[in-house]
């Protein structure tokens, strides 16, 4: 629905995605002409169409479009959970659509983190163990530099207190910083958060994504966030636009201020 | 390991309704298999807890030792084939026996003490010596209903003194009398009259076989006669096979139904569990890690049950009443708790490919 989907303003029309990734060279991601189609029976649905787009290492960017428009599909590929049908996805080096299925899982441990729509924390682990648990996963980092780790995150994020409550024990905001610290754990390439504002009221929503621009920026994290809230776009360094799967647009957030 | 162990520690609740079927289970398959081994053993133990490895019968009775009858000729003749190291001639007589405790319905055992076909499992006292006649062991199944050492048993007029007492012996549920040939044949000629003047007589013949000769090698030497092993000749005892086959297919049942109660609980823990296992997934968990999370659950799960559910069965055989039959071997709650968690891993096994079906890009996202 698009009830608060509020298109960019026609007299500024921004950058064209495909010429702003030229210009990003060094970018740690680059997604290159891809495309992604669903068929069922005989019917395709084109979610997304000939993307191309680039991140610099250390940004914090937005994903802007209306339901529908192909925001989840985009970075589910980028973050190796969907093959894209056509194009190439880099991250940091690593052509993520050549992993095999094994591959990706490894991938998507040590390398990624993501923030769902819904926090999908394990409800029978507490806060901490939530943490340690993505920990697992890998073999970077050790035990014991993950649980100091986990703690620091917990720290940062406010939730020293509530480090041994289970899931239910906690309000969304919390639930939702939780899966912050969950994304940050493994120290990834890219943070990868979808409408994490979804579940929460505005005001909660803008002290979680206010939190979240603030530990990308501290650790010199890239991340994405997907959005179709103009109102959390403030504290992303640039945004991009997406239209019935075309990337449309890239814009400096102050020029979508309303 | 961590999600799984930590998911029964806190979610107590949901799995004890999983270890209280699987107890429940356990109990009743060890509590049915103490009873067909309470009745196998009881029915079979004269001829398993002896050194026979084999018995030879006349050609007409089936393997059946009361319906058997043989001469001492035969009994020579069978000593004689190749691959039989020791054959000696075996009495059989049912009937009841009088000590000063009260009477009894005994299976009287006339055997020669040093041959084959003599008990190996003395708990008391001394088995019957060669050349001595009127001298008996008892089943431990009379010492518990009061007959001593020193004690006499009669049939009719002739009596034999206690002079030991042997265990898992019984022959058709009935306790036995182990005592010589001649006492034997005298009790059998005082209650079957038309043996009178009957002096050398046998039912059958307990063989002690060369090692690595088989039953079935004997029977090849001995024409006519009927040869089985030890374990064979129980299982013609009548009514035994036909019992343990009926007991022993309940058993299997019980585990099949466990397995079945596995396999459904896990089946709607992994259907519950649909979207965090895609989220787990998405985070990099492989499809591994969560079956063997899983599997491991059913392994601890069955593993509580038969820990409980041996205790409860113990329990109440400590308290069913001693006519009961029941016998409670290691070895069978060995095999009966490896079925179970067999039982359990197979049951678990079949939510696998739910769980490698479950696609981790439906964690992310939903159309708004
Ligand atoms: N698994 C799928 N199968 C078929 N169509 C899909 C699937 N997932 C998404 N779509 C379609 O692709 C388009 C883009 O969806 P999505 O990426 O979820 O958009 P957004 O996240 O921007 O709301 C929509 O038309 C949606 O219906
Ligand atoms: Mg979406």
């Amino acid at each position: 629905m698009n009830d608060d989907f509020v298109p960019a303003h026609p007299q500024d029309p921004g950058l064209d995605p495909a010429q702003d990734a030229g210009s990003h060279a060094d970018a740690i991601l680059k997604v290159e002409d891809v495309s992604k189609i669903y068929r069922s029976g005989d019917t395709e649905v084109h979610a997304v169409s000939s993307a191309t787009m680039a991140v610099d290492q250390g940004e914090f960017v937005a994903l802007l479009g209306p339901s529908g428009s192909g925001k989840t599909t985009l970075i589910s590929m980028i973050g190796g959970l969907l093959s894209p049908t056509t194009g190439s996805i880099t991250l940091a080096g690593t052509d993520v659509a050549a992993l095999s299925k094994r591959e990706l899982t490894a991938f998507r441990a040590e390398r990624v983190g993501f923030v769902f729509q819904a926090a999908n924390l394990v409800p029978f682990l507490t806060a901490r163990e939530n943490l340690l648990y993505v920990s697992t996963l890998q073999k970077r980092i050790s035990r014991k530099e993950a649980h100091a780790r986990a703690d620091q995150l917990l720290e940062e994020l406010g939730l020293a207190a509530r480090a041994k409550n289970v899931p239910e024990q906690l309000s969304g905001g919390e639930r939702q910083r939780v899966a912050i610290g969950r994304a940050l754990m493994n120290d990834p390439d890219l943070i990868l958060v979808d409408e994490p504002t979804a579940a929460l009221d505005t005001k909660l929503g803008r002290q979680v994504v206010e939190l979240l621009a603030r530990e990308i920026k501290q650790r010199g994290k890239t991340g994405i966030m997907v959005t179709h809230d103009l109102r959390m776009v403030e504290y992303t360094d640039r945004v991009f636009e997406i239209l019935d799967g075309h990337l449309t647009h890239v814009e400096q957030p102050s020029a979508l201020a309303h | 390991m961590m999600l799984a162990l930590n998911e029964i520690r806190r979610g107590r609740g949901r799995f004890a309704s999983i270890i209280a079927a699987l107890s429940l289970i356990v109990f009743l398959v060890l509590t049915l298999a103490a009873l067909a081994d309470g009745l196998f053993f009881g029915a079979t133990g004269a001829v398993r807890s002896t050194n026979a490895t084999a018995y030879a019968f006349s050609p007409d009775a089936k393997g059946s030792l009361i319906r058997s009858s043989m001469t001492p000729e035969q009994v020579r003749e069978v000593s004689s084939d190749p691959g039989v190291a020791t054959a000696s001639g075996v009495g059989v007589l049912l009937t009841a026996g009088t000590a000063p405790s009260g009477e009894y319905d005994v299976a009287v055992f006339g055997v020669q003490p040093d041959g084959a076909g003599v008990p190996t499992t003395l708990t008391d006292g001394r088995l019957p010596q060669p050349g001595e006649n009127g001298t008996a062991a008892i089943d431990q199944e009379l010492a518990y209903e009061g007959v001593a050492i020193g004690d006499s048993i009669t049939v009719g007029t002739q009596s034999a003194e206690v002079v030991g007492v042997v265990r898992d012996s019984s022959y058709q549920l009935q306790p036995t009398v182990w005592t010589s040939l001649d006492t034997w044949r005298a009790m059998r000629n005082e209650v079957r009259p038309e043996f009178t003047g009957v002096t050398d007589d046998v039912n059958a013949v307990a063989i002690i076989t060369d090692s690595g000769v088989t039953a079935e090698q004997v029977q090849s030497e001995v024409g006519d006669l009927t040869v089985l092993s030890a374990e064979a000749t129980g299982l013609a005892i009548p009514g035994v096979e036909q019992q343990s086959s009926t007991l022993n297919s309940i058993i299997y049942t019980a585990l099949a139904v466990a397995a079945l109660v596995v396999a459904l609980f896990f089946a709607l823990v992994v259907l519950e569990k649909r979207e965090l296992f895609a989220a787990l997934k998405a985070l990099g968990t492989s499809t591994r890690k969560l079956g063997a999370g899983v599997v491991l659950q059913a392994i601890i799960a069955s593993a509580i049950g038969v820990v409980i559910g041996a205790l409860a069965s113990r329990g109440l055989g400590a308290i069913v009443p001693d006519e009961v039959p029941t016998l409670f071997r290691t070895e069978t709650l060995i095999t009966i708790s490896i079925f179970t968690l067999v039982a359990g891993v197979v049951g678990a096994a079949f939510s696998l490919r739910r769980i490698a079906r479950i696609d981790p890009a439906t964690a992310i996202g939903g159309t708004l």
